[in-house]
């Protein structure tokens, strides 16, 4: 009966989803690829976060790298926005690699210091190299050429029709991290989460899994970054700012981040709320900061734990699918 | 040549000194209670704001502010950890920091409303204004004071924790709690007073701050942060006098780094935390894992 | 077989000025059921953490099977086959017990990198997982979660954990500490019966006398990181030193 209930749930938002492509107002699409973006940022994330157990408070550095690697590709090269993409991913997958090589060794507050540290050394290297990166001014004008495919060359400069191309990428993100977590690799993140020393002894090098989870969760930080250029059509230092990085935290955390819709549902509820205290108050942060308390305080498992337990999921049951959900 | 050197090194010093300030509380808590306060830079923010609200109710008197101002502080710290931090020490690492970096959103915003976005300016200290001359140059007078002001905090918090029965028992509860709690110290209270006083100390740091910044704004206590984290992790988590040196290291880096290759300072600051987190991840004085 | 198993020469280790290893001489042989003994602080913990690799050694050499393992990391010396189980239960709590045991088999079955395969589909994965619950006793409770077991079931599943990564050696650190005598027949009973199987080799360290003489063809005696006793248990219990050791503790206490 559960079931039936999720695959109606996900037909519905799906149909919502194609509907605001195709009906909704300019600046509702915009928002939702905003949202969409986020979503991708956050469930790559939490692999990290909520199935591996480790906080990094660097991973803006990532997305800044998928901005930036696609925004100089695009400036230098070619503004194929595929190979944008690709060269984004790839950039931010090697930072991932290689700041993950120094921080996995750690744990704990020793990590997220570390994760910190690198992720303020990428902010600070963006500012000074100007000439590279434009400085504080970022990189401006890139363009949104049409996805040249061969058979097809598919436009994506109108707001609309980028959108699709989000929807497409946030699609093949949810199927890519639904995947990883029912897989053996996402069981033994379980497992490390749980008890890391246990995995070592069960014949693993948790390092290895650590770092891997480390580069996925970067490699699609670095896809949200680079849709995220390609949407405003110009990057920002602060994409790599530590202010940034706690984005996938508190929008996983809001959503709950044992779950796999909780990123998604936090990046809605994140992005539509400031929106919202924003036509009110200038201090959306005071609000954010409220609900943070709040959550933390109170309602642990996020809005989406909340909702399973109303709906009397109990945590072995959904252990019983191979901790998939 | 030489005065140049040895300017910048005052300047590194004063700038340590500073750092030192707002860090020894952050370090403090740690030590004891065993959080990583975010928030503490949001103390140390409040702090100056409270210190210059004082400063001018009371006829621009900066002792009495320095002395109200931060005892304000002090009072949103008993709140703090009395009735959110208390309840978290049990969760998981993410839970607390999360917790503290929503009061970080919190104040941040706070403090705008209040005192409005904009940056306000700061008074000079009479007595403490001006500069003096050294090798040439001249040196502000209040960098002195601060340099002066940095090893008094720090021979009296040694006092305090080596050579007081408080100290001993602040030493007790935070090697083990449990123990503590079984020969009867009341250990909820005494993490509370700790807490407080460690709120003061970054809000001290906070109230010396205004006539030195030049300018309050509220992102003041996100910069200050960063760099005391960086202290506390190069000097070893937990430890005093590792802060105490750390933060020399530090400010004497930043002012080389500043004076030699200003493009990268900032880089340095942190090239130098995350050599010393790999090469020595308990930092300079801390405790191996 | 008639190489040892497991050679441990000259092993020492020192905490300070506290001598936890002095120089041990030992070497295990295959199919023996061996238990070590000795009173409280007498090494028993460090010399099982070197073995499995979670301490480093300050001197001396380690061979297992006859390659030096003396400084290889932990998971490395479980893939060659020698594992351990914990005193304190070390599973993991939020896992099923199903999930507890799956992922050692994952790992021995070199399916743990697998990124998008549903780990619901390793059959041959998922019947092994079930073996060895069957044999540990724990296959009604596959579906519970860990935290929710009895502490005796906890210890089953922590024993079950070690066992499934497929051990030649195995050592068992006070695998019955805090059982109700119930649960403790049970656990010695798996383990007679496993080691009757012949696949694995189990190493117990033990504090209790009566499981140590009922299940144990081989006793060390270990007193202040020196063996001080080696032999069939009627031998031990009737070696003049160690009833020094042992009643002499006892009467000073």
């Amino acid at each position: 009966m559960n079931r039936a209930w999720t695959y109606i749930a996900i037909a519905i938002v799906l149909a919502g989803l194609v509907a605001i492509g195709l009906f909704a107002g300019r600046f509702v699409v915009y928002l939702s690829m905003r949202v969409l973006i986020l979503s991708i940022f956050a469930l790559g994330y939490n692999l990290l976060l909520g199935r591996t157990g480790l906080l990094s408070f660097g991973h803006a550095a990532f997305y800044a790298g998928g901005a930036y690697g696609l925004g100089l590709l695009s400036i230098h090269v070619t503004t194929n926005p595929l190979l944008g993409i690709i060269a984004g991913v790839a950039l931010a997958c090697i930072m991932a690699l290689i700041i993950g090589f120094f921080c996995v060794r750690h744990t704990e507050i020793y990590f997220a210091m570390l994760t910190l540290a690198f992720g303020m050394m990428v902010f600070s290297l963006i500012w000074n190299l100007r000439d590279v990166t434009g400085g504080d001014d970022g990189l401006v004008g890139i363009a949104r050429a049409p996805i040249s495919l061969g058979i097809a060359t598919i436009p994506i400069s109108k707001t609309s029709h980028y959108y699709f191309f989000v929807l497409f990428c946030f699609l093949l993100t949810v199927v890519l991290v639904y995947l990883i977590r029912r897989s053996p690799f996402g069981l033994i993140l379980s497992g490390i989460r749980e008890n890391d020393r246990r995995v070592e002894f069960a014949g693993l090098s948790v390092k290895n899994y650590r770092l891997a989870a480390f580069a996925i969760s970067g490699s699609f930080a670095g896809l949200a970054g680079a849709l995220g250029a390609l949407l405003e059509s110009y990057t920002n230092p602060f994409s790599a700012h530590w202010s940034h990085s706690a984005e996938p935290i508190l929008v996983s955390l809001i959503g709950g981040i044992q779950t796999f819709a909780g990123p998604i549902v936090g990046s809605v509820i994140f992005i539509g709320l400031r929106e919202v205290i924003e036509r009110f108050t200038q201090n959306w942060m005071l609000w954010f900061g409220l609900i943070l308390l709040a959550i933390i305080m109170g309602l642990r498992g996020g809005v989406v734990g909340g909702v399973a337990q109303l709906f009397g999921r109990e945590r072995g049951e959904a252990s019983a699918s191979g901790g998939a959900r | 040549m030489l005065e140049s050197i040895v300017h910048v090194c005052l300047a590194g010093l004063s700038a340590g000194m500073f750092i030192w300030l707002v860090a020894s509380g952050l370090t403090l808590i740690f030590g004891v209670l065993g959080v990583l306060n975010f928030a503490h830079g949001s103390f140390y923010m409040l702090g100056a704001y409270f210190c210059y609200t004082f400063l001018a109710w009371m006829g621009d008197n900066f002792w009495l502010g320095l002395l109200i101002g931060p005892l304000c502080v002090c009072v949103v710290g008993f709140v703090v950890e009395r009735y959110f931090l208390r309840y978290v020490y049990h969760l998981a690492l993410p839970y607390q920091l999360l917790l503290t970096f929503a009061f970080v959103l919190l104040f941040d915003d706070l403090v705008k409303v209040i005192w409005g976005a904009g940056s306000i300016g700061s008074p000079t200290v009479p007595g403490l204004s001006g500069s003096v001359s050294i090798l040439g140059r001249h040196f502000p007078v209040y960098s002195l004071f601060i340099i002066g002001v940095g090893p008094v905090v720090a021979i009296g918090m040694w006092a305090l924790l080596e050579k007081t029965w408080w100290g001993r028992i602040i030493r007790a509860a935070s090697s083990d709690r449990e123990m503590a709690s079984a020969i009867g110290v009341r250990v909820p209270a005494l993490f509370t007073a700790v807490f407080v006083f460690g709120t003061w100390l970054g809000a001290m740091g906070g109230g010396l701050a205004v006539p030195y910044v030049g300018l309050l704004t509220p992102g003041m206590g996100e910069s200050i942060i960063i760099e005391a984290f960086v202290v506390a992790v190069i000097g070893g988590l937990g430890s005093l006098k590792g802060a105490f040196l750390g933060a020399l290291i530090i400010g004497l880096l930043s002012s080389f780094g500043t004076r030699f290759i200003p493009t990268f300072d900032m880089f340095l600051t942190f090239i130098l935390m995350a050599a010393v987190l790999l090469w020595r991840p308990q930092g300079l004085f801390g405790e191996a894992a | 077989m008639n190489a040892p198993l497991l050679e441990i020469r000259k092993l020492s280790k020192a905490f300070g000025r506290v001598i936890t290893a002095n120089n041990i001489d030992l070497s295990l042989e295959e199919g023996v059921l061996t238990s070590i003994i000795g009173p409280n602080g007498a090494g028993k913990s460090t010399l099982i953490n070197m073995l499995s690799g979670s301490l480093p050694v300050d001197s001396g050499q380690i061979l297992f099977q006859g390659v030096d393992i003396t400084r290889l990391p932990i998971y490395h010396r479980v893939r060659m086959g020698l594992c351990r189980s914990f005193q304190v239960v070390n599973v993991f709590p939020d896992l099923t017990v199903f999930d507890n045991v799956q992922i050692p088999v994952l790992a021995v079955h070199r399916r743990a990198r697998r990124l998008f395969r549903p780990v619901m589909r390793e059959i041959d994965v998922r019947k092994e997982v079930g073996r060895v619950l069957e044999r540990v006793g724990l296959a009604a409770e596959a579906q519970t979660v860990a935290s929710a077991l009895s502490h005796g079931d906890q210890r089953l599943l922590e024993v079950g954990i070690a066992l499934a990564a497929r051990p030649r050696l195995l050592f068992l650190d006070e695998p019955t500490a805090g059982m109700n005598p119930v649960e403790r027949a049970k656990i010695l009973q798996n383990i007679k019966g496993l080691s009757a199987e012949g696949k694995t080799t189990f190493v117990i360290v033990e504090h209790d006398m009566d499981v140590v003489f009922s299940l144990s063809e081989r006793v060390i005696v270990l007193h202040h990181g020196e063996v001080i006793g080696d032999g069939t248990t009627q031998e031990i219990q009737n070696n003049p030193r160690v009833r020094e050791v042992y009643l002499g503790e006892e009467v000073a206490a």
